[in-house]
């Protein structure tokens, strides 16, 4: 099986950082395509036929997004989200590094699509050094012509600007990024408006992830039938999977969506380590619910995901064997997700410190049994009641592990004897 | 850094922060950009750099360290010339994260969020960082060290100390204090309510000052350091004749 078929191609064969190779191998022909042969339109067209949808997280459909944008004159923009945080995921870190340009010819494409001047990459803070390789990156592009003042001799202008983040996970929640890049606490906005109506300074603004924005000079290379043609009728195309955790080759793997759970950990990642028995996998991140067992054969797409109480999210994989203890595993999830929160939302902020103390409580052996309904109770209780996503994330995976591996739980704490 | 040398720092940022400036529509989007610039170049977010980038984006100061205070990345108290921060998320526990930030904690002889004694290193314990792959990881000045064991940590503790580790050390212009966390605990509460006592309470202290300086010398000081400062303190008091 092919794991590099498309946007992982030529990883660590070739040197991609490097303009030259990159155009050796037709890259900026998409872009030279698009702006001297396409209108706008022809591409929102194509990428809506391709089915492409969101790689962050979300899944949403691309070319839908693009087409919310308000016919109201006034300047637009596209932001690219590299700010990729969501535990379990390293994809878009290696994209940065390995094949920054696909990022901007990407950008400059999707740029061009929604008739904007002014894109924006919106990087983690902590890539340190994806920043310096992407900035090298587009100094090249910007030297050869392709960024700024008429693109391939044409009469499009785009300017790119490079933003660092500054260490929050909630910068990847797209309008907590968008008051990040106005220079503001990255707390998210209220919506609608969305950032199609108002985004970045108040204005239409499109945000797409790294991932998806790579997608598109193949895309137009290759055809909408051609990435609508692979996966499902509605998971078209491919999908960066990071598979890590408890498997011999962890590591990224290009694959076309539907591809069995099964065949990812087994045929790409290796399979479990020797002598390990399979527990338990969170398919789409550290805010997706596990999946188990029975769960093994079925397609990794958005719908079997979201059909079996789960999602793809990222596409980051974490298979637990049976050395797991699902209680730490859970007071880590628990503890990030309280510490990550921005603090707007009661339910979240102090939902997920209750939960992270319950749980240090009942790893150091002082909980009680009751303690268990608890997590349960309180996990509950603060879904659905926050403006954005972080919230409603920490439930998931505690729920489905408490209900899952309760006597891993209930071998912690105490149980009350009558006197 | 006193303020001449501040002063200069400024002067030799002020086009470049110009050139910042002129990529944004709105200004206010170089306030994170102009904040990396200042630590790059002092090793912490100083009130001076705050203070500055206040006046170059014609914001209140307020508005400036609330928002400097949201990010992790950005210290406002000096740190050490090695920022190591070990993930602590998921994948990392699961491969072994825990034996890892045990061995660094005793080889350091400090805390999560703390820098030790001689200023040479600040350690924290951070969320994923998109190294899972590699678990379990860490970063060095922001530079990424993958596969860590116990003996690894051994030789990069053992490698900065010597001077030998490859990876450039931070800006360090003031040294730093116990801990550069300027964590909301540290904010004296608000009396009767947790961790500190009801002045009203027969067994609570009227005078927050004990808390407050507690709070400075749990956080702040080292032992040694404690011990000089009571000393010194002392005796400026009997100078004056008390």
């Amino acid at each position: 099986m092919d794991t590099r078929p498309v946007l992982m191609k030529g990883i660590g064969e070739a040197d991609l950082r490097s303009i030259d190779v990159y155009k050796s191998r037709g890259g900026y022909e998409m872009l030279e395509r698009a702006v001297k042969t396409m209108q706008p339109a022809q591409i929102v067209e194509i990428v809506s036929k391709s089915g492409l949808r969101g790689r962050g997280g979300a899944g949403f459909p691309t070319g839908r997004k693009w087409q919310f944008l308000p016919e109201n004159g006034e300047p637009r923009y596209l932001v690219c989200n590299s700010d990729e945080a969501e535990p379990g995921t390293f994809k878009d870190r290696m994209l940065l590094e390995e094949t920054p340009h696909q990022i901007i010819e990407g950008m400059l494409i999707g740029a061009y699509a929604i008739r904007s001047h002014h894109a924006f990459i919106y990087i983690r803070g902590e890539f340190l050094r994806g920043y310096e390789i992407f900035r090298a990156a587009v100094e090249q592009a910007r030297a050869a012509g392709y960024i700024g003042k008429g693109i391939c001799g044409t009469d499009y202008d785009l300017e790119l600007t490079i933003h660092r983040g500054a260490g929050a996970y909630i910068c990847g929640e797209e309008t907590a990024l968008l008051n990040s890049l106005e220079g503001k606490r990255g707390e998210p906005r209220l919506k609608p408006p969305f950032p199609a109506i108002k985004g970045l300074y108040g204005k239409p603004t499109v945000v797409n992830n790294s991932e998806t924005l790579s997608y598109l000079a193949p895309i137009l290379r290759n055809g909408a039938e051609w990435f609508a043609g692979v996966g499902t009728e509605r998971s078209t195309g491919y999908k960066i999977v990071s598979i890590s955790g408890h498997v011999k080759r962890p590591g990224n793997y290009e694959v076309p969506l539907a591809t069995p759970i099964r065949v990812l950990i087994d045929e790409c990642a290796g399979g479990l380590r020797d002598g390990r028995k399979f527990m338990a996998v969170q398919p789409g991140g550290g805010s997706s619910a596990c999946l188990f067992e029975e769960h093994l054969d079925l397609p990794y797409d958005y719908e079997s995901m979201a059909k079996n109480g789960t999602m793809l999210g990222s596409g980051a994989m974490v298979v637990f064997d049976d050395t797991t203890d699902f209680v730490h595993a859970a007071l880590a999830l628990v503890r990030f997700f309280a510490h990550e929160s921005c603090g707007q939302c009661t339910p979240c902020r102090e939902g997920g410190h209750w939960l992270e103390q319950m749980l240090e409580r009942i790893v150091h052996g002082d909980g009680l049994e009751s303690d268990i309904d608890l997590l349960k109770s309180v996990s509950h209780q603060i879904t659905g009641l926050n403006l954005c996503p972080l919230g409603d994330s920490i439930e998931p995976f505690l729920s489905s592990v408490v209900n899952r591996f309760e006597d891993q739980f209930r071998a912690y704490v105490k149980v009350p004897v009558a006197s | 850094m006193t303020a001449t040398s501040f002063e200069e720092l400024a002067a030799a940022l002020k086009p470049e922060a110009d050139a910042i400036v002129a990529q944004y529509e709105d200004s206010r989007s170089a306030l994170l950009p102009l904040i990396h610039r200042f630590q790059d170049a002092q090793g912490y977010v100083s009130a001076d750099a705050m203070r500055t980038t206040a006046e170059w984006l014609g914001l209140s100061l307020a508005v400036v360290e609330s928002t400097v205070s949201f990010y992790t990345l950005f210290f406002r108290r000096p740190v050490g010339r090695y920022m190591l921060q070990v993930c602590r998320n998921l994948s990392c526990t699961m491969n072994g994260a825990g034996a890892i930030m045990e061995r660094f904690r005793e080889r350091l002889g400090v805390g999560h969020l703390e820098t030790t004694e001689d200023g040479l290193f600040s350690y924290e314990e951070v969320e994923c960082l998109a190294a899972c792959d590699r678990a379990p990881c860490m970063q060095v000045n922001l530079e990424f060290v993958y596969d860590l064991t116990p003996q690894a940590v051994d030789d990069m503790v053992a490698a900065i100390r010597g001077g030998t580790y490859p990876v450039k050390p931070l800006a360090q212009t003031e040294a730093p204090a116990r801990s550069w966390h300027v964590s909301k605990d540290a904010v004296p509460r608000v009396p009767g309510g947790r961790d500190v006592p009801d002045p009203n309470d027969p067994g609570g202290i009227g005078d927050r000052t004990g808390v407050i300086m507690l709070d400075r010398v749990v956080r702040d000081l080292s032992p040694d350091r404690t011990r000089e400062r009571l000393v010194k303190d002392g005796r400026e008091l009997l100078e004056r004749g008390h």
